[in-house]
Formats: structure tokens, sequence, C-alpha cells
């Protein structure tokens, strides 16, 4: 069920980066999808109701099982790269906005 | 010495680069040496790092580099151009040290390793780089596209890899290319493999991936225009060949889409790049069509000639894009029309920028001749024959419109234009044109070494 709500997500944030034109707008977008693609990749290390997070103690004998401690690695670096993406993207907004006092991509006059 | 190094010190060195602003440029080159020292010294086989388990077999935790000939060629390439691009702008683009030591770092580590996930760690890297060298062209519009179309490109690719995660439990791609043909079941991968394959066309510059490119390469400058079309796109076309080669299985329908994306990336290239009339964006354009032929013949099988054509376009791009930059920055316009005579007071210039157009264009006694006469003759013994029409078809409009613009930049327009090209750029361009010359006329060297260089399924087969 979570991986449908993240895929929901990143569908979601693509669908506002193909509409949005607002350079601000966009950035969101953008944060949106990563997230619906970070939830999806915890969802795959997920193993069942009775799993227990991955720090080796005596609950071990006990039958449980962890949870796939790789993806939850995987995740905390791609955060991190989203979030120096994000940082870069709002750097450029912020030159945007000076130099065409605007973040409405249709107001700009640059052949890009 | 370990390979890692070509990782570790590039990155380790654009961190002190930030405390040391004003030696930035000299530390870089100081990295970009010690990288070719690096790989003179080293030797090819596979790096485990964080002291996992030495057999690949059983290596599904850490990470792993592998540096075989083909990724000791893509090395070559990148640290030496880019060792060169910063020798150039030395002066002028004085504040870029740490974001090509930054560069250097991620390039290395997209070509040297062997896992997946960390495969998309390196193309974000990379991938800052080159949207911060893309702040050089002072068009934040274009730059702010760039980093929208790699985001989401790089996020494709992470899906793509989450996916095959899920189903292999794996991010090696050794052994995930063994667990692929173990449980021989391929319809199962084709979304995985779309979604990486669309993640790295974008940065590849494949059609229609490719919205970016006009807006940062038509604006590019003697940095940024060298560095995104000749290093990104030579070190992008090795990763996308290694994958299309090892990892991707494109087999019945699949394949028939891929071709049909690559002939079209072919054949639209081309004809933008002839109704253009600005001078970057024909070498731009130019690049599209080059980047697709290059991975058409990785999925037809034709590593070594691929490899040879990103080495040779790599730096007839590099020439031609220092060439044009240079002007453009001094004219303030890119129009063919307002560079006529470009060359009439820089023959030597306009002599290695001919070659490297002649090259691209696949004409005798350059080395473009003896890589598409061997490719299209390889593509016959397959039985490609409309691949090899499109592919002559393409090369007839690229001759058109680069002999069109040759001719523009060699006779004397209204005003008499007069560029001065320092005396470095001049001996880079001769020494690339001259290069390009000897393999033309001497290509028994080329002939020495075959498909075998990419040593991936070797490892995949015996361990």
């Amino acid at each position: 069920m979570i991986q449908y709500a993240s895929i929901f997500l990143f569908v979601l944030g693509l669908y506002g980066l193909f509409i949005n034109k607002n350079v601000i707008k966009l950035i969101v977008s953008l944060n949106v999808m990563e997230i619906g693609l970070f939830i999806f990749i915890i969802s795959i290390g997920y193993v069942g109701d009775n799993a227990i997070a991955p720090i080796i103690s005596n609950t071990q004998d006990l039958g449980l099982i962890y949870v796939d401690p790789l993806p939850q690695a995987l995740v905390l670096t791609a955060i991190v790269i989203g979030v120096g993406t994000t940082a870069l993207a709002l750097a450029i907004a912020k030159s945007i906005y000076n130099t065409y006092q605007t973040f409405d991509l249709d107001e700009m006059e640059e052949s890009a | 010495m370990n390979v890692v190094f070509l990782i570790a010190i590039p990155l380790l060195a654009a961190f002190i680069s930030i405390l040391i602003k004003k030696y930035a440029s000299y530390l870089l080159v100081a990295v970009g040496l010690f990288n070719i020292a690096v790989l003179i010294f080293s030797k090819n086989g596979i790096v485990f790092i964080g002291g996992f388990d030495t057999t690949i077999s059983a290596n599904l935790l850490g990470i792993t580099l592998l540096l075989d000939t083909y990724t000791r060629i893509a090395l070559w390439v990148v640290n030496v151009l880019i060792l060169v691009i910063a020798v150039l702008n030395i002066k002028t683009y004085r504040d870029y040290g740490s974001i090509l030591l930054l560069a250097m770092a991620g390039l290395n580590g997209l070509l040297l390793t062997n896992d997946l996930f960390n495969l998309f760690v390196f193309l974000e890297i990379s991938g800052i780089a080159a949207y911060l060298l893309s702040t050089s062209n002072k068009k934040p519009v274009s730059t702010f596209r760039y980093l929208l179309y790699g985001a989401i490109g790089s996020s494709l690719f992470l899906f793509g890899v989450v996916i095959l995660y899920s189903m292999y439990g794996t991010l090696n791609m050794v052994v995930m290319i063994r667990e692929i043909s173990a449980s021989n079941n391929y319809t199962e991968v084709i979304l995985p493999f779309i979604l990486m394959f669309i993640g790295l066309g974008v940065e590849a510059k494949l059609l229609p991936f490719n919205a970016w490119v006009k807006g940062v390469l038509g604006n590019s400058n003697v940095l940024s225009g060298p560095m995104i079309a000749g290093v990104y796109m030579a070190a992008m076309s090795f990763v996308l060949g290694r994958l299309v080669t090892n990892l991707f299985v494109f087999e019945g329908t699949l394949l028939t889409v891929v071709t049909l994306i690559l002939v079209l990336g072919i054949v639209v290239g081309d004809l933008m790049a002839f109704s253009s009339s600005k001078v970057r964006e024909i070498l731009l354009f130019s690049s599209i069509a080059q980047s697709s032929i290059i991975i058409l013949l990785f999925v037809n099988g034709l590593t070594i000639w691929a490899v040879y054509l990103i080495v040779a376009n790599a730096l007839s791009k590099t020439v031609m894009f220092l060439v044009i930059n240079k002007a453009t920055a001094e004219t303030e316009n890119d129009e063919v029309d307002s560079l006529k005579g470009l060359f009439v007071h820089n023959n030597i210039v306009g002599l290695t920028f001919t070659l490297a157009a002649l090259s691209v264009m696949g004409l005798p006694l350059l080395v473009g001749f003896v890589i598409k006469l061997n490719y299209l003759t390889a593509l016959a013994g397959a039985g490609q024959i409309t691949l090899i029409a499109v592919i002559l078809l393409a090369s007839l409009i690229e001759g058109i419109y680069l002999v069109r613009l040759l001719v523009k930049l060699w006779y004397k327009g209204e005003k008499d234009l007069r560029v001065e090209y320092h005396f470095s750029f001049k001996m880079v361009f001769i020494a690339i044109a001259l290069s390009l010359l000897v393999f033309g006329n001497y290509s028994t060297p080329l002939n020495e070494l075959d498909n075998s260089i990419d040593t991936v399924s070797e490892v995949v087969n015996n361990g």
C-alpha cells in the first residue's frame, strides 16, 4: 500500500514539474517527486509488522527479523544529495530573480 | 597505486581549495597531474573498499571499483581533457577551480564504480559540478532548466536501481548481471532498464531527453563548452555504453524502440544543425547526433569502435568549442555570418578547426574516417543495412552543414574580424589536430584492441 502512495507522490511531483512555470513551484515539485522516491526506497526494506530495527541486541534470539538496513542507508544518502540539489536550485532561483525580477519563466525573455 | 585516489584526492582537494581560493586553480593542475601519475602506475583489476569479502561473487556488501582497459581509456580522456581545459582557463575562470575538482572526482567515480547506487551518487556529484560550470554562461534560466532535467534524470535512474535492488537484493553490477541472466526473465527488468536508460540519456544528450542542451551549450564559453560537450559527453557515453553492453538487455520490441529513438536522435540532430544559423547551435546539434551514433554502436555490440568514436569526438568537439567560444566571447555574437572570415588572420587555428570538423564528418586521412569505415563494415557484417543507410544519410547532411560553416569561416566577410588566440590555445589545437591526423593515417594501434577491453562479462563469467 505504501508503495502505491510513494509512486503517487512521485508522479504528482513529475506532473508538477511539467505544468508549473514558477521557479519556486518547480523546486517544490522536484522535492515532492524526490520524497515519493525516498518513501519507495524505504518501503522496499520493510519486511512485515514483526520486524525490528536493524540494531544488534538480545532480541535476535526471540525469532524477530530485522528490516533491511541497506535501503535506509541509501535513502539517507539520497536525502543529503536531494538537499544539496535543492539548495543549489534555490541559489539559482535567487540569481534568476535578481536578473529578471520575477520567478515566472514565461515572463523572462531569455534565449534559453 | 590504488585507483581510489582518483576519486578521494580530487574530492579532498575540492574542499581544501575552498579554504585557499587564491591557489585553487594551481591545486587543480597539481591534482590533474597526480591523477595522470596514478593512471600510469595503477594496475587493472577490482578494488574492494571497506574490507569486505574479496571475492566478487560473495561481495554483496561494500563498494567495488573496476579498472580495465575500457575504464582506463575513459579515465585518460576525462583527466587529460580536464587538465588541458583547466590550464587554458587558469586566468580567465580562476574561481572555478573547486568546481573542476568536484567534476574530476565525480566523473572518475562514475567511470570506476561497480556499484549501481554509487553510480547514482557520482552522477549527482558530477551533475552538481556541471550545473555550477554552466553558471559561467551567465544564463541562470538555462542553468535552472539543466538542473531540473538532470535532477529528474537522476531520480529516474535511482528509481530503476532501487527496483532492481528489490528484485535481486544486490547493488553490485557484476553480481546483478549474474542474477539477471540466471533468472532468465527479461520482461520483469524492462521497466527498471527503461528508467535507468532515460536517466542516463538526459546527461548523455540523447533525444528526446536533451531539451537542456540548447540553453546550456548554445550560450557556452571556453570553460563550459568544452567541459560539457567534450568531457561530460565522453564520460556519460562511456558509462551508458558500459551499462548498455553488460547490464541492459534490449530484446524484441524494446530493442526496436531503443534503436528507433537513437536513429531519430541522429537524423533530427543533424537536421537541426543543418537548419541552424548559429555556430554554437550547429556544434551542439552535431554533438547530439554523434552521441546517438555512439550509443547505437554500443547497442549493436561494437564496443571498441564506439570507444574510439567517443575519444575522437571528445577531442574534435573540444577544439571546435574552444575556437568558436573564444571568437563569440570577443564578437558577442554567434551567428555564422558575424564570424565570416574568422580564419583569415588565424590560419593555424583555422587549419586545426578544419581538421577537427573533417574528422567529425569522417573524411579520409583523418581518424574519423578510419572509425566510420570500420563500424560501417561491422554493421554491414551484422546485416544492419537500414542503420548504415541512416548513418550515411546523416553523414551527408553533416558534411553539407560543416563544409558550409567552414567556407564561411575561411572567406572574408564585410568586416575585418580579428580574434586573438593565446599561444597555449594554439598548442592544444595543434596537438589534437595532429593526433587526429596521425591515427587517421597510421591506424595499426587502433586495430590492436578489440571488444574485450570491457572485462565486465569476463568477471561475471569467471569471478
